[in-house]
């Protein structure tokens, strides 16, 4: 990202440097830098309070960042108001003026920025089309479905072609089918439009499912930006394996740390290797945390009735296992079987629908494999868990 | 569940229905329906001689045709238009301020403040004015003291003191619905009016206005309603000049004990009053049933 900065700078819709802000003492953005390049679909993924929205709104323009700057199209925005500024944003409840139709809706920024009648009606007229709402113009507010109203609050943004088109959480408040149907179509509207989304959300899938690139925001900070198979397969913290996808995880002590894979040693004695995953190199002893996705590890039935229930096998790659089925959560393409290893809590392994498992039930014997390149070894964060509070 | 008892339970829920409404069903017809009822009948009678009465119009044709009485009212209902437009003028920003600007106890605070003045009597709140605007009270004295006079001015008796008297004594009235409709405005829809290209005054226009004219307008009803047919205010602040429409029925039916003609200008207060606000309503777009609610 760094080389090709200045050989061709307005290929970013956006740039963030070094943005921070802070209500009283608690700081809500803390030093967020990214650029965005053209036409991408960028999101923003977090948990509920992590500073989100507050983050949008700067770009927006409702709130002024403490210190930092954001540029759109190569040019400052700081001192721009939100009318002048050229994003858009779709709100959390889209906001549709219930005191107007459809169509005056769409035409309100239209009209602000004094286009003729004649051409806000084909301008409208054109929208809706490619929103596939063709008949709607007419239409009052409250006479249109969830997923209606959503794809009006958008067209009535995408009609002024802004540069960004900011949307907080614009799904939150549909049903599961609709969601699912709309993350379909708001990529589609996105590739069509060929607008810069930036889309912020607390649901992985959506983020995940639609974006060219992720960002993993915690407590105010970005943890790692990437697309989403990086996300998934290279979380580069804690925080980033343990919120994007399921994760079974160990804490432990580093047992040797020689050669690619590391060896540790889990509190409850289970001994595994994993790949480091942090920058900086493990010692000997160093406390480790270790996660590996329910999706990663098979299960092998085992017919006789082991005696030592939990052993590890060290074979070349492959970690190993013993232990027990004591749940199995059946949830169509996700079930997945608690399996007591005798180490700690229950581990989750995902239930392949392939029909070899079939026979699986309660109390039967297993064994779990995975690999070990799968399994990822982390330092633990301070500032994990905490609410991050004002340093200076 | 049987027949029987479905019919029982609907017959206690019935006599417990006419239970709740006998109170107000009283005062409607005791205090509001009868009083008219009599009234449209005095006013239709034309005293011949003591205790001796005849059917006639002559009290409705009277207004019509004597200047004065048309007059005071034509001169009313405007003075009652003016006082609600500047009540509606000065409450919508402090009623947006309230409801939108401010958040937690601040807004309580300001609300009630709004509220505190009515706990006294209209009558208290006018002798107040009163201390104020006299040819001895507290605006005349300062302006002296300051040397800008060189005698004690009179305030009172004048339109403007009437005016000033009105807009405070509706004041409430006005902010009361302002500040709820505005309360249910999202603030995102003001958001998204500014985010959308608008200014200060599209936003104003295009979407606080029509979110808050069911407020408007109903404050408006009320606080015209209640400017025409007030007497109070206009009688102690306006003198005897005021010339306010309720001064004439006063008149009628207390110094002339000319019930017929004051009964006749009750009903015609009535009438053309309810004209106005049905003109004004159409005139806003707005339904009554929608307004109320
Ligand atoms: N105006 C404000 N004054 C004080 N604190 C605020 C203000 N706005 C937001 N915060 C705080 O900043 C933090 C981040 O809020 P924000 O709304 O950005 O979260 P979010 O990531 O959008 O969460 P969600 O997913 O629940 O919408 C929260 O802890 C919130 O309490
Ligand atoms: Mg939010």
């Amino acid at each position: 990202m760094s080389t090709d900065d200045h050989s061709n700078p307005l290929s970013f819709d956006l740039e963030c440097h070094n943005i921070n802000k802070a209500f009283g003492d608690f700081i809500a953005v803390d030093d967020v830098s990214f650029k965005i390049p053209q036409g991408s679909f960028f999101s923003i993924l977090g948990p509920s309070g992590c500073g989100k929205t507050t983050l949008l709104r700067m770009l927006a323009g409702f709130q002024h960042p403490n210190s930092g700057d954001i540029f759109i199209k190569g040019q400052s925005v700081l001192h721009t108001p939100p009318n002048k500024r050229p994003v858009n944003m779709v709100f959390q409840h889209l906001a549709l003026f219930p005191t107007m139709t459809v169509a005056e809706n769409i035409a309100y920024g239209l009209k602000r920025r004094g286009i003729s009648k004649t051409e806000q009606q084909a301008l409208i007229k054109d929208v809706l089309e490619r929103i596939d709402l063709p008949d709607a113009g007419n239409k009052r507010i409250d006479q249109l479905s969830g997923g209606q109203k959503q794809r009006i609050a958008i067209a009535r943004c995408l009609v002024l072609k802004p540069d960004v088109l900011l949307l907080d959480e614009p799904l939150g408040a549909l049903d599961l089918k609709l969601r699912e149907q709309m993350k379909i179509e708001l990529k589609h509207l996105q590739q069509v439009f060929g607008t810069t989304f930036v889309y912020i959300t607390h649901d992985q899938s959506e983020a995940l499912v639609m974006s060219d690139q992720v960002a993993i925001m915690n407590n105010g900070r970005f943890e790692q930006v990437g697309t989403p198979q990086e996300l998934y397969y290279q979380p580069k913290t804690p925080f980033v394996a343990s919120f994007v996808g399921d994760s079974n995880r160990w804490q432990g002590k580093v047992s040797t740390a020689s050669g690619d894979l590391l060896s540790l040693t889990t509190e409850n004695g289970l001994k595994l290797s994993g790949l480091p995953a942090s920058s900086e190199p493990f010692k000997e002893n160093d406390t480790v945390i270790a996660y590996i996705r329910p999706e990663a590890i098979s299960i092998i039935p085992v017919t006789e009735n082991l005696s030592t229930v939990s052993a590890i096998d060290n074979t070349d790659d492959i970690n190993q296992c013993h232990g027990r089925i004591v749940n199995i959560l059946f949830d169509g393409a996700r079930s997945q079987v608690l399996v007591d290893t005798r180490c700690g809590e229950p581990m989750h392994v995902s239930l392949p629908q392939t029909g070899h498992h079939t026979s699986l039930s309660k109390g039967d014997n297993v064994t779990l494999q995975w690999n070990k390149k799968q399994c990822l070894c982390f330092r633990p964060a301070e500032s994990n868990t905490s609410p991050h509070q004002n340093l200076t | 569940m049987p027949p029987v008892s479905t019919a029982s339970l609907s017959n206690t829920s019935r006599i417990g229905l006419w239970l709740l409404l006998a109170p107000i069903l009283l005062w409607l017809s005791l205090l509001i329906i009868l009083p008219h009822v009599d009234m449209i009948l005095i006013s239709l009678q034309e005293r011949i001689s003591s205790r001796n009465y005849s059917f006639s119009v002559s009290n409705y044709t009277e207004f019509f045709t004597e200047p004065l009485y048309w007059n005071t009212f034509v001169r009313t209902a405007v003075m009652s238009v003016i006082a609600t437009a500047l009540t509606l003028l000065i409450a919508f920003p402090v009623s947006y301020y309230i409801a939108k600007m401010l958040t937690g106890r601040l807004k309580t605070v300001l609300f009630v403040l709004c509220l505190i003045p009515f706990w006294v009597s209209e009558l208290v709140r006018t002798y107040g004015w009163m201390i104020i605007l006299r040819e001895t009270g507290l605006v005349s004295t300062f302006l002296q003291w300051l040397g800008l006079a060189d005698q004690p001015i009179e305030m009172l008796y004048n339109d403007a003191a009437i005016m000033v008297g009105l807009i405070y004594t509706s004041m409430l009235f006005m902010v009361v619905p302002l500040v709820s409709t505005l309360d249910s405005l999202d603030n995102s829809l003001i958001e998204a009016g500014y985010d959308l290209g608008g200014n200060s005054w599209n936003v104003l226009k295009e979407i606080v206005i029509p979110h808050a004219m069911p407020g408007i307008v109903s404050g408006c009803v009320v606080v015209f309603m209640l400017t025409l047919g007030n007497y109070l205010t206009p009688a102690l602040l306006g003198g005897k000049d005021s010339l306010w429409f309720t001064e004439q029925i006063y008149t009628q039916f207390i110094t002339r004990f000319n019930w017929e003609q004051g009964s006749a200008f009750g009903m015609l207060l009535l009438i053309l009053s309810s004209l106005i606000v049905w003109v004004g309503l159409k005139l806003s777009k707005q339904s009554f049933s929608k307004v109320m609610s």
